[in-house]
């Protein structure tokens, strides 16, 4: 495969240009969007490179068509990806739930701007957090990815794909107006060095008759491809193994949203990823994710040059969410601070998982900008000095 | 090095950061490049970052900027604060008026004078920028420039980053 652009080499590229490299490098061929800032490069940068890997890129009439466009794209073999920002990824969110229960493997972009309603288009926010993970209705789980730069908006985004087709599941990449506009010198591996994963089929007629049973105990079936000799159903209701809608069977219901549940929670370990900062010998954490985790390291070395033992926790994922983690953390530290640009969503995952062992303290901001290091460092300071 | 751009829309002020920073990329420098603009599509400020650095750069934006490059007195007032004290001021002679210590040349009359046309005044105050304080070799300034401007313009931009380079080693 000849990619359209740099490959084994460093370029100096917008994150949303990056998330589009990714996307091809990882094997997506179908892309579905409709225009908003600020993740109109994405479909741009789709729209020029999709044509030349034999694959396709559609404007939707809407967000809603979109993601019901790689929805089909998805069964129909193809990896696909939308990506959009708060007000178009809040009319995904009805067939998002689809996409969980149909396990269909997509992967939703979400470049987070000041909200709610149309809010401040060009400016960065963090206030979609609780949207990417509880947006859709029901009882529901995906996984919700959160890049910090614009090299993790590459490797995040390959990483969804894989996520996506391992798991049956969509994935949310949950960037931000900073991430989408900024540029950094980013590595692009060769493609060889990309590790791609791809979806189980069927590998005998039982299999293809239950794309919703799970031959393996994993919780992951194998998923038939339309146009390849399957005749499979696929709904939006309570279904059985079969597919075929069983609405008023409390024991299918039950069975199948706990698998669909445990198929993610059970593999915790494989698909939660972090990075612990100084955190050996610290007497105060910060736990941030996204753009704002750039200025908390910062901040971490800033108070550690002023003789405060503190270290950062940086969430890659924020959905599943390590609970037992923080709790750790929690009986390490006496207080955890959380910046993020909203007026408190992770801060409140944060305070569940410390469980009352540490005190929590929430710095929020909104109206697009990312906290400097020095806001960060002040906040410390003061709660410290108490 | 924190290096901050700022002018009005029109000035090429974002160009002239995305060119430097291409520049530090092609060195195999850490580089984080950020703007600022106004919504207005022309006489708003704008304003670009570039953050260089051998180290990560958890940075995004300029806090403390090493060099300031005011192309617009508009520009220079909405941000000269956060040049440090020690830092550099780069300035258009002709349309900044500046309350501190600086150096600089008219980059928009010089623009005028070499290309007959302001609008390559971005390229010059560059090329007096990369003459004074280095940050990157010419030559991977030129190549960046290459591949940045639009094609057709990349002898008239060359032409006036030599002039700007040429009048920053005077």
């Amino acid at each position: 495969m000849r990619y359209p652009f740099v490959t084994g080499g460093s370029d100096f590229i917008q994150g949303d240009e990056a998330i589009a490299r990714a996307a091809i490098m990882a094997g997506c061929r179908f892309y579905a969007g409709y225009p908003i800032t600020p993740a109109s490069e994405i479909f741009e940068a789709m729209a020029l490179y999709l044509p030349l890997v034999d694959g396709v890129s559609i404007q939707m009439e809407d967000e809603i068509g979109s993601i019901a466009a790689i929805i089909g794209a998805s069964w129909a073999g193809a990896k696909a990806m939308t990506a959009t920002s708060g007000p178009g990824f809040s009319l995904m969110q009805e067939n998002l739930g689809y996409a969980v229960m149909t396990e269909t493997p997509i992967v939703v972009v979400n470049m987070q701007r000041g909200g709610p309603s149309t809010g401040q288009p060009t400016l960065p926010a963090q206030g979609d957090m609780m949207q990417a993970i509880w947006g859709t209705h029901g009882d529901h789980m995906l996984i919700v990815l959160v890049p910090s730069t614009v090299q993790e908006a590459f490797d995040f985004t390959v990483r969804a794909f894989n996520l996506a087709e391992k798991y049956r599941t969509p994935v949310v990449v949950l960037g931000d107006a900073e991430i989408a506009h900024m540029r950094e010198r980013v590595n692009i591996p060769k493609p060889e060095e990309i590790k791609v994963v791809n979806r189980k089929l069927p590998r005998t007629p039982e299999e293809e008759r239950m794309p919703f049973g799970d031959p393996d105990g994993d919780g992951v079936p194998p998923m038939p491809i339309f146009g390849r000799g399957y005749r499979t159903y696929v709904t939006g209701l309570t279904h059985d193994e079969s597919g075929h809608p069983k609405t008023v069977d409390r024991e299918i219901h039950e069975r199948l949203i706990k698998r669909i549940f445990r198929k993610i929670l059970d593999n915790k370990a494989d698909i939660i990823s972090y990075h612990e900062y100084e955190l050996e010998d610290a007497e105060v954490a910060i736990v941030a994710t996204g753009i704002v985790s750039r200025s908390a390291m910062r901040a971490v070395k800033m108070l550690r040059e002023r003789g405060v033992k503190v270290g950062l926790l940086k969430l890659d994922t924020i959905w599943p969410f390590d609970f037992d983690m923080i709790k750790k953390l929690a009986e390490r530290v006496h207080r955890i601070y959380v910046p993020e640009m909203n007026l408190g969503q992770l801060y409140h995952l944060v305070k569940e998982g410390a469980e009352g062992l540490a005190e929590v303290t929430l710095i929020d901001k909104i109206g697009g900008e990312v906290h400097t290091p020095g806001e960060i460092v002040k906040r410390i300071e003061r709660g410290e000095r108490r | 090095m924190q290096v901050r751009f700022a002018g009005i829309g029109g000035q090429g002020v974002v160009l002239a950061g995305i060119i430097l920073g291409e520049a530090a990329a092609i060195e195999g420098l850490n580089v984080t490049q950020t703007q600022d603009y106004s919504s207005a599509s022309r006489g708003g400020h704008s304003i670009a970052d570039v953050i260089v650095s051998r180290e990560p750069i958890y940075d995004l934006i300029v806090t403390e900027a090493d060099v300031l490059v005011a192309l617009h007195q508009l520009g220079y007032d909405t941000v000269k604060d956060s040049l440090r004290k020690d830092g550099t001021l780069i300035v258009d002679t002709d349309l900044v008026k500046p309350d501190r210590e600086y150096t600089g040349a008219p980059f928009t009359r010089l623009a005028e004078e070499s290309t007959g046309t302001s609008l390559t005044v971005n390229m010059v105050a560059l090329g007096y920028l990369i003459a004074k304080m280095g940050i990157v070799k010419r030559e991977s300034a030129v190549e960046a420039i290459r591949r940045r401007v639009p094609k057709g313009t990349e002898e008239i931009n060359i032409r006036a980053f030599n002039v700007g380079f040429e009048e920053g080693s005077g």
